[in-house]
């Protein structure tokens, strides 16, 4: 089944080729548990795609740096809603990107496969029990070195793909496979609720622990796909100067909250800031809670819609949930 | 960079609480500070020739002055850094005044503090740059909405002044609520008698426009360069044509209209002219009462018409008018009495509003000028006022005084008691606030010569009872001086009804980019010394709109808003604040961010050569909020003199004093 998906995709890309500069999608990385993007000029090319559990890549983060062209890209239900933020903040123009959407029903956190098994000479993965049934009976064979070793997936994948709600792409030209149930119907926010139960100090200190770790490597600034500024970011910014090339604590603390407060209301939670992070410091957390407010505020979700007005991105004299008058009397 | 600061005594003010020789001292060594003084006055005209003889002698690049807020004196020393040849934005200015001295007692602390604030002043002048204001054309006209006695005092002040006046108002004729009343208080002349003559000159006046049955759609634009769309609703009538004869009005066969002009107190024909001093004196349609639009058949008016105006196939028109400043005379509206059930209001046919009441004293109004009851037309002998229906009362979300009801019971009592000498008149009050001119002695002659019972206290309910000739109305009620329940049978019920904000005045006030309170009331600038001017640039308020006042202050503040529209735009050009966004072009990403979260409309965005979108601010139409300098993810915008640079310099400014004391 998986390879009639993947002859699915070969097929629609194939009619769509000559009318890209090129298509993106994904190709097997180094071992069998890695993918790595791949881009696909011609037909040669698609011998190389791949579509499984190990396609952890968001595609559209390559997107904003190719304006300009017109192409294609590969994309799971949460990459959809990334381009779909771009598509509605003007940064990429619809008609120049064709999308093939794939359903997902979830993408492994290697660093889960990593506290299990030894990964360093991984030499082939197989997932089992592939269909639209949910993740009871489905199972990632490791054969390793040392013997075979089976994992439960739902131990394995990433923490996104427990509690998603779109595993079908929201905006796309073409569909490769069959729709797929979510996981969930609604996010309760439940890890950001019970973090925000710890005292104050607790989180402080939690806080001040895990950014003590951080290299100031920007990682997850450009793994991030709504992180458009690039060249012209104010941590590198000598005017403003906001931020110091010092290594000290609130040096990265604060370049971690400006993270976050850039993509209040546009962060697609697709958590590629939290992979790509080398010391795996959990900044997903802080903008789950920038979401969680937006949601409880304006009752608004970034990336679903591309005709969406952000309700940070409007001026409106009076919000309904936020009391500003009455303050003079 | 070389920085003079001066700290100021403000006589005792500061001096008491603020060891000012310390916080000059503790200057002296702050980077780039040359030369740091105290001064007992620094705002006086020996302390701003001192700071001007420094700023040559030591060839200062700015000053910084500790002293009082900004507010009071900032234009006051950026004028005398200008007149020692320095940019009058190289000046910045601490507040130890109502920041420092006057909060606190603790002498060492408030040193401490103030010299914080004079560091943090110092900082932000060290990145302080250069500003140059830049001058535009002015449009010599101005716009007022509201034709109530506000608006047209505004219009003929400005038009006298020599500008040309724009005159929208809502209803199809001019004058408001003033040309409802009967009588005014305290002197009882006849209201329209004396609103008459001013509605003539503003129809006659050659420099006035008037639009009736107009509405604002859109205003864009900025102070000197406002650009109003107004839509003139059709009257369904050529008014260029129509002589007011009043033919139509004759023949027109649906007659059971309610006339809002009388209140709804009597019905007039669907083709009308609400009053017979109307300005202007022409006819309208109302579409949803005409036999030709609801029937679609009918055309009697247009068979009658000697001047054949009437024209069913009329739409409505749109016309756009340039001014320089805009006056909002909206005016107010009444609270609805159908709220208040315990009164009756609305279930009781003989429970009336005051301005019901106030039509029916009218000889122009629906009886003629006889007090007859709505329910069976009979004279009332026993007529009761209850004040405060709508006001002062929180829970009816109605904490305020509207003003003018005590006035105006006293006025319709004594106007009873006139009508019907054989007459009662009782009113119910809780207090009785007549503090104008000659209002106390006008409230007195009620109750002495015209001998109305005032009852201090509240009503509790009115319910219809049978009395010896025929339904009557029981008041039942305390009299809180006497400390008993008193019960009194009426004949005729009137509500003083409160004061309201004019509806659709929320989405007037958007459009003008004013604020408005809770109660949809628009802001002044300031409570004391900006009663007229809002925040907003070039509009100006007159009237209730502003909050509920009588007629002598509507008149007097609407001259005033005149007085300010003609000074501002005496000038042939006006100045526009530097202290606006600006786009550093090679930082802005085109998102366009900038441009959606705009309040004012004043950034948009420009292609470049190479395709590329670039943010771009209209600096006559930015008005300085920020919104944008916030919203930009790249900060490629910085509001001028805000820069995120100066303020990072006060806030690092700040922090490091924090992290020296507490080591």
């Amino acid at each position: 089944m998986a390879s009639d998906r993947i002859e699915a995709l070969k097929a629609a890309m194939a009619a769509e080729l000559g009318k890209v500069d090129f298509v993106l999608g994904y190709a097997r990385g180094f071992d069998p548990l890695h993918a790595t993007p791949v881009t696909v000029r011609t037909e040669k090319d698609l011998a190389k795609l791949i579509f499984d559990p190990t396609c952890v890549q968001n595609l559209a983060t390559s997107l904003y740096g190719l304006r300009g062209k017109r192409l294609g890209v590969v994309v799971k239900g949460c990459d959809s809603r990334s381009v779909i933020q771009l598509v509605q903040e003007g940064l990429w123009e619809r008609e120049n990107l064709v999308i093939f959407g794939l359903p997902c029903n979830g993408v492994l956190d290697l660093a889960k496969v990593r506290v299990k098994a030894d990964i360093t000479s991984v030499r082939s993965v197989v997932f089992e029990g592939e269909g639209p049934d949910g993740l009871e009976n489905r199972t990632v064979r490791l054969l390793l070195p040392g013997g075979e070793k089976l994992l439960p997936l739902r131990d394995v994948l990433a923490d996104k793909c427990l509690r998603c709600r779109y595993p079908n792409p929201l905006i796309h030209d073409h569909m490769i496979g069959e729709e797929l149930e979510p996981q969930g119907a609604e996010d309760t926010y439940a890890d950001v609720a019970a973090f925000e139960k710890l005292s104050t100090q607790e989180r402080f200190d939690f806080w001040k622990r895990q950014m003590s770790r951080c290299i100031r490597c920007y990682a997850c600034r450009n793994a991030c796909p709504l992180c458009v500024c690039k060249h012209v970011c104010l941590a590198d910014s000598r005017e403003p100067h906001w931020l110091s090339a010092e290594a000290t604590l609130q040096e990265k603390w604060l370049f971690q909250v400006m993270h976050a407060l850039h993509l209040a209301g546009r962060c697609t939670e697709c958590g590629e800031c939290q992979r790509s992070c080398p010391m795996g410091i959990p900044i997903l957390l802080l903008k789950r809670k920038m979401n969680k407010e937006l949601k409880e505020i304006f009752g608004y979700e970034a990336g679903v819609s591309t005709e969406a007005v952000p309700p940070l991105h409007t001026f409106l004299m009076e919000e309904d949930k936020i009391k500003d008058r009455g303050l003079l009397w | 960079m070389r920085i003079g600061v001066m700290v100021c005594h403000c006589g005792n003010n500061i001096a008491a609480t603020v060891d000012v020789e310390a916080v000059a001292a503790a200057a002296r060594e702050f980077p780039d500070v040359v030369f740091a003084t105290d001064h007992m006055y620094a705002c006086s005209d020996p302390g701003q020739k001192s700071i001007e003889q420094v700023i040559t002698d030591m060839k200062l690049d700015g000053v910084v002055v500790a002293s009082c807020s900004p507010r009071m004196h900032e234009a006051t020393f950026r004028r005398a850094v200008e007149r020692a040849g320095l940019n009058r934005y190289m000046f910045e200015m601490a507040n130890i005044r109502e920041h420092v001295a006057w909060i606190s007692l603790d002498r060492r602390r408030n040193t401490e503090k103030a010299t914080d604030l004079v560091r943090m002043a110092v900082e932000k002048l060290r990145h302080n740059r250069p500003l140059t204001a830049k001058s535009f054309d002015v449009q010599k006209r101005v716009l007022i909405v509201g034709g109530g006695v506000a608006g047209v005092q505004a219009a003929l002040d400005c038009a006298d002044g020599g500008l040309d006046v724009v005159l929208v108002e809502r209803k199809q004729a001019i004058g408001g609520i003033m040309s409802k009343l009967d009588k005014t208080f305290p002197t009882i002349d006849c209201s329209v008698c004396v609103l008459g003559p001013k509605m003539v000159d503003v129809g006659q006046h050659p420099r006035i426009t008037l639009h009736t049955l107009s509405e604002v759609e859109e205003v864009s634009g900025y102070v000197g360069n406002f650009e109003v769309t107004v839509r003139k609703k059709t009257p369904y009538v050529d008014w260029t044509k129509c002589t007011g004869c009043g033919a139509c009005l004759e023949k027109c066969p649906s007659k059971k209209v309610p006339d809002s002009f009388n209140e709804n107190v009597s019905f007039c024909t669907a083709i009308n002219i609400p009053f017979p001093q109307a300005i202007p004196k022409r006819a309208a349609i109302d579409p949803a009462h005409c036999r030709q639009f609801t029937k679609g058949k009918c055309g009697v008016c247009q068979k009658v018409c000697p001047a054949d105006a009437i024209d069913y196939t009329m739409q409505d028109e749109v016309v756009t008018e340039k001014v320089g400043a805009i006056i909002a005379a909206t005016g107010l509206d009444l609270f609805d009495h159908t709220k208040c059930g315990e009164y009756g209001g609305g279930r009781y046919p003989d429970v009336i509003t005051s301005l019901a009441y106030e039509r029916m004293l009218s000889a122009s109004g629906p009886t003629a000028g006889h007090i007859k009851r709505p329910s069976d037309g009979k004279e009332p002998k026993t007529v009761v006022f209850i004040s405060c229906v709508g006001s002062r009362d929180r829970s009816l979300d109605r904490p305020y005084c509207s003003n003018f009801c005590c006035m105006y019971t006293a006025k319709q009592a004594i106007l009873t008691r006139d009508h019907i000498p054989d007459s009662k008149a009782y009113v119910f009050y809780m207090d009785i606030r007549a503090n104008g001119k000659g209002y106390e002695e006008f409230v007195r002659r009620a109750q002495e010569e015209y001998a109305v019972e005032y009852v201090r206290g509240r009503v509790a309910q009115v319910y219809p009872q049978a009395g010896p000739d025929g339904p009557q109305l029981l008041v039942r009620g305390a009299d809180t001086l006497l400390g008993t329940q008193v019960e009194i049978a009426a004949d005729l019920v009137v509500l003083a009804v409160g004061v309201e904000a004019s509806k659709g005045a929320g989405s007037l006030a958007e459009k003008l980019r004013i604020s408005y309170d809770h109660y949809g009331f628009f802001l002044e600038g300031h409570p004391k010394l900006k009663p007229v001017e809002t925040n907003t640039a070039g509009v100006y308020l007159a009237g209730c709109c502003q909050a509920p006042k009588d007629i002598p202050s509507s008149v007097a503040q609407a001259s005033a808003a005149a007085g300010k529209v003609l000074s501002l735009l005496s000038k042939d050009k006006l100045e526009s604040d530097p202290q606006i966004a600006m786009v550093t072009g090679n930082r802005c990403i085109g998102c366009g961010k900038c441009e959606r979260t705009c309040p004012f409309g004043a950034i948009r965005m420009r292609e470049m050569r190479d395709g590329s979108q670039r943010a771009e601010v209209v600096e006559t139409v930015c008005q300085g909020c920020g919104i944008c300098s916030v919203t930009c993810p790249v900060r490629a915008i910085q509001l001028q003199h805000f820069t995120d640079s100066q303020l990072l310099a006060e806030v690092n400014a700040l922090c490091r004093t924090w992290d020296e004391t507490s080591e």
